[in-house]
């Protein structure tokens, strides 16, 4: 069964897996004075090696702005980020990009492919940006689960958009990133496409022990993670071990009264 | 609708800022032109009509054969002093005066350097007594009275302290120093001077002595008495006056002295800008077409959303144009502005800004902000044509695909503009006909126009070899920036066609410069056999300096050549005159048929046989020379030679000459070193007897070599500076594209970011698609500019330019500097590029 607890202010991996990503008393506001908004309030919390992640919430709860906190794409206005040992917060913006070349992984939920390059290139990009050759042997693995075989040589205007998230799904692995991120990487896609690349992440972790932290605000998609952590209005509210599509509803309902 | 595009405009300010610069140059350029020339225009005009105010009528002799134009009016016949009497006898004349006023009094100033150099006239004349009738006004001093005695003119005395009492050496003519006292200075009318020039005034018989002009006025000044009119008077004198004489009023003579000018001016200044000013336009043509591509591109689900709730095509079509209208027009006053301070710069470099103020014609703005807006509306045209062909449902795709297939008929357009241009270029450069200059400037349009069209097809195997070395350089941004430069073909090859017009251009003139230096020195090394040549880069110099030379032990086979013009078949043509005695020793000439020394014989020809065969002149045959001194003269071919750069055209011996010239010029005096004089030896004295003659140059061949080779080294200067506003816009549009590029792809260069790419990666991406782009219209600019210097050399056989040169060091200057532009124009870009926020690029919708 499902374990669930419910308006816990912070949360930690409750198995003694090591920590891949946490934040501690993670704020983040917008704007100013009277027009300000605080995205994230006070969030502690830690993603586990080899897990599975989903953070769920409603509209505006603040799940993107934790993800690219997360991810070194944002920076907090107080507490701290950790990836691995590394403290986030105390990178310059190259060190930063370096961070993100080398250790992090991304699917976004549009316009994740440059249009110039073949599927292929787009795989390899954040080797090539690195100045790193790709391994040939854990490509091909990445290609052959992806199923792009016969596609690497399109570019991405020729590809489906349930394809193009594969190939982003692939260049998140190419890589072998310590975790990868992604926001709503389903967002855009019909319900069989959704379960191949869920199926896909799913398979990355198990076979691979993987990383993968995702926002999602489907139950579905959600309920292929190892675990979830509920957000509404810039807080964990609630987190959930092990979940199925009907348990997540379950919160979900729950947390929507 | 038109306020639509009224806001669009304004939303678009950044977009269109470097669309407007490029208008504002081509605009300041043309503008700048025309107050120039209307500025100094009116300068003379003033000049001459205060100087003549007391003048009612002027009598002067006819004007030479094939000698019209020229500042102040074409050169006439002297007239003898003793016309004077006959004037002064007519009824109703107060009184006349005669005037001698000609080129060739040159001041030397206290470093001992000719004053002026070798830029504006020095004129000689003689002091004129009657101050009603005097343009010469003195403002300190005395008149001259002795033979020793001058006036010179305030401005030149003022700028080089010439002041009253001093002793000032003159050269006249080329020939020796004399000296002279300076006993007064005088204005020229109300005016310190005549627009630059130098005027030195002498007594009558001083002024007929140095400037060669024994018993001859160059003119009669005559006043009237008070109750007669000028027209009036004109007709009694003109009555009395034998055929070789005409009267003028006062009026119409400055008429003619202005028109003169006026078309003096614009054939050496005004229109050769005026090409350049257009260039610059049509260069800038490239770089609106392209904002307003990218601007239509960007607004295509604007657009569409318009066309979907009901605006017609022609309303789509008018929101463009009217976009295109007002961002030209409001550019075309700023460049009229922009033109002002141009012309007054210009005027300060030629010297001439003595008065200050500049003349602004109604006709100037008009020009200026039709031109502008006009070319900007035209240019917007076929972008605006593009933005009405955008479907309703486009409001609802997703994104449009960046790039379309290149249509074929663009491709073949382009190749049947580009082999019209060709044709009208060759047919133009081989014509002898009236049409020759247009033909060859529309070849030269046509040739660009058609290479631009054709250029997108050219875009991805030349950014795919370009980029090939960048990308193993640089890695990822390497890769990506040879990507971008071909995933949008028309937009680079636009931005790239319009560096390559520059650069044709600038290869164009350095082939042609390279061929007349190759061949020139080919000629200094076969035909001429000369140890030593004199020459001067004023007017021709008297034959004091060939007289000097004959006496110096030290040389043999010291030759004169002369030069006039001849009216030969109805057109102007120089001729040359030497002594067919030294021919043999100090030229040779590779005949075709005859010999060179057939010129011995008197009124006899040697041609060259590229005029030969395009005037169908053959040997023996007799044709009629029109010479200044008013004598036709039936001229017999004696031979036909080979054009080389230093020779070409008619030849005859002095003897022909001289009885049908009015003065006995040398164009260059040529030398040997006498006979058991070594060279070196020679040259010393050569040079101790030219040091006499401070206008004359003596050089050795190999001096002589180099000076030629410098000389045109300052031509091809000349051109770059000319060319340099068409290549700075051409880097403005590489610039503008690369913005306009960068904020289209904003999310691009954000998920960039995000997957790792530095800063420093994504500025190195950006530049390298600068270079690729620029190295592009370089690789186009350098291979049209070889074809069209080759094909503009090879024209010119006539000229004795019978080797084409290539200047292989220069092209790859050129395709280097042309590299750097690349790196200048990404220079805000990159920054651009380099700032984008990745969160706002990953999250916009
Ligand atoms: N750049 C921004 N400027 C101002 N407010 C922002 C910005 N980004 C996000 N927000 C605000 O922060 C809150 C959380 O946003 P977000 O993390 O995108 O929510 P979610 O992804 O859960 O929908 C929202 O109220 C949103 O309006
Ligand atoms: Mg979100």
């Amino acid at each position: 069964m499902a374990a669930i607890t419910t308006a816990g202010a912070s949360t930690t991996a409750t198995d003694s897996r090591p920590v891949a990503a946490r934040t501690t008393d993670a704020v983040k506001e917008y704007g100013k004075a009277d027009a300000m908004v605080r995205a994230l309030d006070g969030i502690t919390v830690a993603f586990g090696k080899g897990q599975f992640s989903a953070i769920m919430g409603p509209s505006g709860s603040g799940k993107s702005t934790l993800l690219h906190c997360l991810a070194g794409l944002d920076r907090l206005t107080s507490g701290s980020v950790h990836i691995g040992d590394i403290e986030l917060g105390s990178l310059n913006d190259r060190q930063l990009t370096m961070l993100r070349r080398v250790r992090v992984g991304f699917i976004f939920q549009s316009f994740n492919l440059v249009p110039t390059l073949s599927a292929l290139d787009n795989i390899v990009l954040p080797l090539t940006i690195a100045g790193r050759k790709p391994d040939a042997a854990a490509l091909a693995e990445v290609v052959r689960i992806t199923g792009l075989g016969d596609r690497l040589k399109h570019r991405p205007n020729q590809l489906s958009g349930g394809q193009q998230q594969r190939v982003a799904a692939a260049r998140a692995l190419a890589s072998q990133p310590e975790i990868i991120f992604a926001d709503e990487p389903t967002g855009n896609l019909d319900s069989r496409a959704s379960t191949d690349l869920l199926d896909f992440l799913r398979h990355a972790v198990t076979e691979l022990g993987q990383t993968i932290i995702m926002v999602t605000h489907d139950p579905l998609a959600a309920a292929h993670a190892d675990r979830i952590v509920f957000l509404a209005d810039g807080r964990v509210v609630s987190e959930m071990h092990s979940p199925t599509a009907d348990t997540v509803l379950d919160v979900m309902r729950h947390l929507g009264d | 609708m038109i306020g639509i595009s009224l806001r669009s405009l304004l939303s678009h300010k950044l977009r269109l800022a470097l669309t407007t610069i490029a208008v504002i140059l081509g605009v300041s350029f043309v503008a700048g032109t025309f107050i120039l020339t209307d500025t100094i225009n009116a300068t003379f005009t003033s000049i001459f009509a205060t100087a003549n105010a007391g003048v009612a009528v002027t009598v002067h002799g006819r004007p030479i054969a094939g000698q019209s134009g020229g500042v102040g009016g074409g050169q006439n016949h002297p007239i003898p002093t003793s016309l004077l009497a006959t004037v002064r006898g007519v009824p109703g004349v107060n009184d006349a005066v005669g005037s001698l006023f000609r080129e060739g009094a040159t001041l030397i100033g206290h470093d001992g350097k000719p004053i002026g150099g070798n830029g504006p006239p020095t004129f000689g004349a003689n002091w004129i007594t009657d101050s009603a009738i005097s343009p010469y006004r003195l403002r300190g001093g005395k008149a001259p009275t002795q033979p020793s005695d001058v006036v010179v003119d305030a401005g030149t005395a003022a700028k080089n302290g010439l002041t009253v009492g001093q002793s000032l050496p003159i050269v006249f003519l080329g020939g020796v120093e004399e000296h002279f006292t300076i006993t007064g200075i005088a204005g020229y009318g109300s005016s310190d001077n005549l627009a630059g020039a130098t005027i030195a005034l002498f007594t009558e018989s001083t002024a007929q002595r140095v400037l060669e002009g024994q018993n001859k006025y160059d003119s009669i000044l005559v006043s009237a008495q008070s109750g007669v009119t000028d027209v009036v008077l004109r007709e009694h004198i003109a009555a009395a006056l034998p055929s070789y004489a005409v009267a003028e009023t006062g009026q119409q003579a400055a008429a003619a002295a202005e028109q003169s000018t006026e078309s003096t001016i614009s054939t050496f200044i005004g229109t050769p800008l005026l090409v350049f000013a257009f260039i610059s336009l049509f260069v800038g043509s490239f770089l609106i077409i392209n904002t307003f591509n990218i601007l239509v591109a960007q607004r295509t689900r604007e657009l569409a959303l318009l066309r979907a709730l009901g605006a017609t095509r022609a309303q789509v079509m008018t929101s463009v144009l009217v976009e295109a209208a007002v961002t030209g027009f409001v550019a075309s006053i700023l460049g009229f502005v922009v033109g002002i301070l141009i012309a007054r710069a210009l005027l300060s470099v030629f010297g001439s800004a003595s008065t200050g103020g500049v003349t602004l014609l109604p006709r100037t703005v008009v020009i200026a902000v039709l031109v502008g807006t006009i070319v900007t509306v035209i240019a917007a045209s076929l972008p605006a044509r593009r933005a009405t062909r955008i479907a309703p449902v486009a409001a609802l795709a997703e994104a449009l695909p960046e790039t379309q297939p290149l249509p074929r008929r663009r491709v073949v357009i382009g190749l049947v503009i580009f082999v019209l241009g060709c044709a009208a270029l060759v047919t133009g450069l081989f014509t002898s006909a009236g049409s020759k200059l247009q033909l060859i400037g529309v070849g030269f349009l046509c040739v660009f126009l058609g290479v631009a069209l054709l250029a997108p097809v050219l875009v991805v195997p030349v950014a795919t070899v370009l980029g090939w070395p960048v990308a193993q350089v640089r890695g990822a941004p390497g890769i990506l920036a040879g990507q971008n430069a071909r995933r949008n073909p028309r937009r680079t090859a636009l931005t790239a066609a319009a560096l390559m017009i520059g650069l044709a251009l600038v290869t164009c003139v350095a082939v042609i410069t390279d061929s007349v230096r190759v061949s020139t020195n080919d000629a200094i090394e076969g035909a001429f056999r000369a140890d030593f040549i004199v020459f001067t880069q004023g007017p021709d110099f008297n034959t004091q300096a060939a007289q000097a030379l004959q006496q110096d032990p030290s040389l043999r086979d010291v030759t004169e050549v002369r030069g006039t013009s001849v009216i030969i078949k109805g057109s102007s043509q120089g001729i040359a005159a030497i002594d067919p005695a030294n021919l043999g020793s100090v030229l040779s000439l590779s005949m075709v048929s005859g010999t060179a020394s057939a010129i011995a014989a008197s009124n006899t020809a040697i041609v060259d046989s590229t005029e030969a065969t395009a005037s169908g002149v053959h040997i023996g045959q007799l044709v009629t020379f029109d010479f200044p001194e008013g004598a036709n003269v039936p001229i017999r071919i004696g031979g036909i030679y080979t054009a080389n750069a230093l020779v070409s055209g008619y030849v005859v011996s002095i003897a022909t000459m001289a009885p049908n010239v009015p003065t006995e010029r040398d164009a260059i005096v040529l030398a040997n070193a006498a006979n058991g004089v070594s060279l070196s030896q020679a040259e010393t004295a050569l040079h101790h007897d030219v040091k006499s003659f401070p206008l004359l140059m003596a050089m050795s061949r190999s001096e002589y070599r180099t000076f030629v080779g410098a000389s045109l080294d300052s031509f091809l200067n000349l051109i770059y500076t000319l060319l340099a506003f068409a290549i700075v816009i051409a880097v403005l549009g590489i610039a503008n594209t690369l913005i306009l590029s960068v904020l289209e792809r904003t999310r691009e260069i954000g998920l960039l970011r995000a997957l790792g790419m530095t800063r420093s990666q994504t500025r190195s991406m950006v530049r390298w698609e600068s270079v690729i782009i620029s190295l592009l219209g370089a690789v186009l600019g350098l291979a049209v500019g070889l074809g069209l210097g080759v094909a503009v050399s090879g024209s010119l056989g006539a000229l004795g330019i019978t080797e084409i040169a290539v200047p292989g060091e220069n092209l790859i200057v050129y395709a280097i500097i042309a590299g750097v532009f690349g790196v200048v124009a990404a220079i805000f870009p990159t920054i651009r590029a380099s700032r984008v926020d990745i969160l706002r690029a990953i999250t916009a919708e």
